[in-house]
């Protein structure tokens, strides 16, 4: 058992950029983690699995996501005059869709309300949402780096102004923000969906990173190498950047989930990136239908819920072995 | 103590100066306005499309360049002036009136639902460290914090017609007031799955802070001395472990003042959020712009209020 689990988290850990670390001690290091904290050894691999499944999802999803299943229409007539098609419509139809088909070979999760695979529709789900949470993060953490460097190395007015801004952006209710930006052009794409999200979890990192800049600027070594006529550039990049790179993994990682979570319900209104199935697409699209066919709903939020938790806890495992002292925040 | 009030005061002005800055540039970027859906919505057909569009404009006062209308939008709040909507020619203030009532009643709920849940789950996980109650209420937490809102109200929803449990009024308005039977029947479910929602996270964080609280040696002392564990669970350790969790509260109880979006627009109920939305895809602006204003004002006050409860709670926190 504990074999396993070593194996497994020692690929997910490579992820995070322990790579370097000589490889028997990172294993052993894993291993003693994993051993330590089962959950979130286990939610390591089952986010790994979530990643596995988004970033395969071509070769997994079986079938197109919008294909529209459909049967030969037994009753259809072509030649059916007007008055026989009036008393009786099935004849004028070719073809019929394969609504609600229950649990087959052919369809393992059955079909939605309009003859559409569900489980090639909840695979592709999977891969917006990792392109969507990992996006989002990414660009959340880089910009948010960025101006929590400037903003904690800098100090005085500048920090003062940068500050004011993330208190702005934290004042708006987070949703009605998202929403408004999501607008901006006609149809928004999957890329606008991203940057959004990324900026409005841009206040939250670039508060976190300032404070994590703030701990490290005051230290010897920082003084040291200022006063051997280091620019504020090198300073910043070389011996401020490398030591709250572990704050920066941590806001990363915790806020996938967070990112997934927002899009669902940005997708469940209505405003989701054009052209694309998401999960929050399918809970909606199948809500009015709650009391007679659940399942395309009931999966599809199952599906958002499982991501967000495996992400999340994963996430959690993370920051507690990199900075316990982040916990809560 | 009252310069601390005063400087924050005066921080708070700037940050609103940015929260409308950013909804007027925002707003200002849409595509399309309510002039062009004004006519469009007009059957009679126009002789000249592109005419009664600039008439329009210049009738809702959208003709003039971006920064003189940015400077009006800034005077008029100044005066506490949060527009008038295009659509119903009433002040956002009387809108929100006539709305506010319905999201504080289903808010007021949430919150009780947040806090009933969240405050004993909390304690008693903490209490039960590595039980097997801590285990399940800890995984109830992670589920609350996971599941989006509106799977949550689905799921309920999904039980209650499944078994049948109630029939749920979204067509008509039932309010507490009036129709409290009714009302109690829509909202309860709303309610519960944004108490959930928000109530997960209060408890994850109070349980951990408790257990941080817990290990300090005056909780020691106070069982050393024979204090009723009750006593000294409720009035050294949660009071202490509260500070943090009344930041979460600060904005559970801010979210509530603007409305749930989410859950307004499934069940049908004319609150803030529908309102906020629906003016936005409408493109009826000015209530949307003054709305978001007067939303984050609420949330900039009652941030300043929980710094000021900090001190209260804990003594030794000084304000400089």
């Amino acid at each position: 058992m504990a074999r396993a689990e070593q194996s497994t988290t020692a690929l997910a850990g490579e992820q995070f950029g322990f790579g370097n670390v000589e490889r028997p001690s990172l294993a052993r290091r894993l291993a003693a983690i994993a051993r330590r904290n089962k959950l979130g050894a286990i939610s390591f691999v089952l986010a790994a699995l979530v990643l596995f499944i988004g970033a395969f999802s071509p070769f997994l999803q079986r079938y197109e996501e919008e294909r529209q299943f459909q049967t030969a229409n037994p009753e259809f007539n072509p030649t059916a005059s007007p008055m026989e098609i009036a008393r009786n419509p099935n004849l004028s139809t070719p073809f019929v869709l394969n609504r609600f088909e229950g649990v087959s070979w052919d369809h393992w999760l059955g079909t939605d309300q309009l003859g559409r695979d569900i489980y090639s529709r909840l695979v592709v789900g999977a891969r917006l949402a990792i392109i969507i949470g990992i996006g989002a993060s990414l660009v959340s953490v880089a910009s948010g780096t960025a101006t929590g460097l400037i903003s904690g190395y800098f100090g005085g007015k500048t920090d003062f102004v940068l500050q004011r801004v993330v208190d702005g952006v934290q004042a708006f209710p987070g949703l009605v923000l998202l929403l408004l930006l999501v607008q901006v052009v006609e149809k928004p794409s999957l890329t606008l969906t991203v940057a959004v999200l990324g900026f409005l979890g841009w206040a939250a990192s670039t508060r976190i990173m300032r404070s994590a800049v703030l701990g490290v600027s005051s230290s010897g070594y920082v003084e040291a190498a200022r006063s051997t006529g280091a620019t504020n550039l090198r300073l910043m990049t070389r011996h401020i950047l490398p030591n709250v790179f572990a704050t920066m993994i941590i806001i990363f990682s915790i806020s996938i989930g967070l990112y997934i979570l927002a899009e669902a319900g940005l997708s469940f209104l209505g405003l989701g990136p054009a052209d694309q199935t998401t999960w929050g697409k399918m809970v909606n699209s199948g809500r009015n239908l709650i009391d007679t066919h659940p399942e395309e709903s009931l999966l599809s939020g199952a599906a958002i819920t499982f991501a967000v938790l495996v992400f999340n806890l994963a996430g959690d495992a993370l920051r507690d072995e990199l900075d316990p002292r982040l916990r809560g925040r | 103590m009252i310069q601390y009030i005063v400087r924050r005061l005066l921080v708070n002005v700037a940050v609103l100066w940015v929260v409308a800055s950013l909804v007027f540039f925002a707003t200002d970027a849409l595509p399309g306005d309510y002039a062009i859906r004004q006519v469009s919505s007009q059957l009679e057909a126009e002789t000249d499309y592109e005419e009664a569009i600039r008439a329009a404009r210049k009738e809702l006062g959208l003709d003039k360049p971006v920064w003189e209308r940015y400077l009006l939008f800034l005077g008029d709040l100044v005066t506490l002036d949060f527009g008038t909507s295009f659509e119903s020619d009433k002040s956002t203030w009387s809108e929100l009136g006539q709305r506010l009532p319905t999201t504080l009643e289903l808010g007021s709920m949430i919150v009780f639902v947040a806090f009933a849940t969240s405050i004993p789950i909390g304690v008693i996980s903490a209490i039960k460290q590595n039980t097997w109650i801590d285990y399940v209420l800890r995984c109830f937490a992670i589920f609350g914090v996971a599941a989006p809102v509106f799977v949550t109200a689905l799921v309920l929803t999904f039980i209650v017609l499944r078994f049948d449990l109630w029939t749920i009024d979204i067509i008509g308005d039932p309010h507490l007031w009036s129709d409290p039977g009714g009302a109690l029947r829509l909202y309860a479910i709303a309610a519960v799955a944004g108490g959930v929602s928000a109530g997960a996270g209060i408890m994850r964080i109070l349980r951990s802070q408790m257990l941080e609280v817990m290990r300090n040696d005056y909780i020691r002392t106070a069982f050393a001395k024979g204090l009723n564990p009750r006593d000294v669970w409720i009035r050294h350790a949660l009071k202490n472990a509260m500070l943090p969790v009344l930041t979460a509260m600060g904005f559970t109880i801010a979210g509530i003042v603007g409305g749930q979006i989410i859950l307004e627009n499934m069940y049908n109920i004319d609150g803030v959020g529908r309102y906020l939305f629906n003016r936005l895809t409408e493109r009826d602006l000015p209530p949307f712009q003054g709305t978001v204003v007067l939303i984050a004002s609420v949330v900039v006050t009652v941030n300043l209020c929980v710094d000021l409860t900090y001190a209260w709670l804990d003594p030794r926190i000084r304000y400089s």
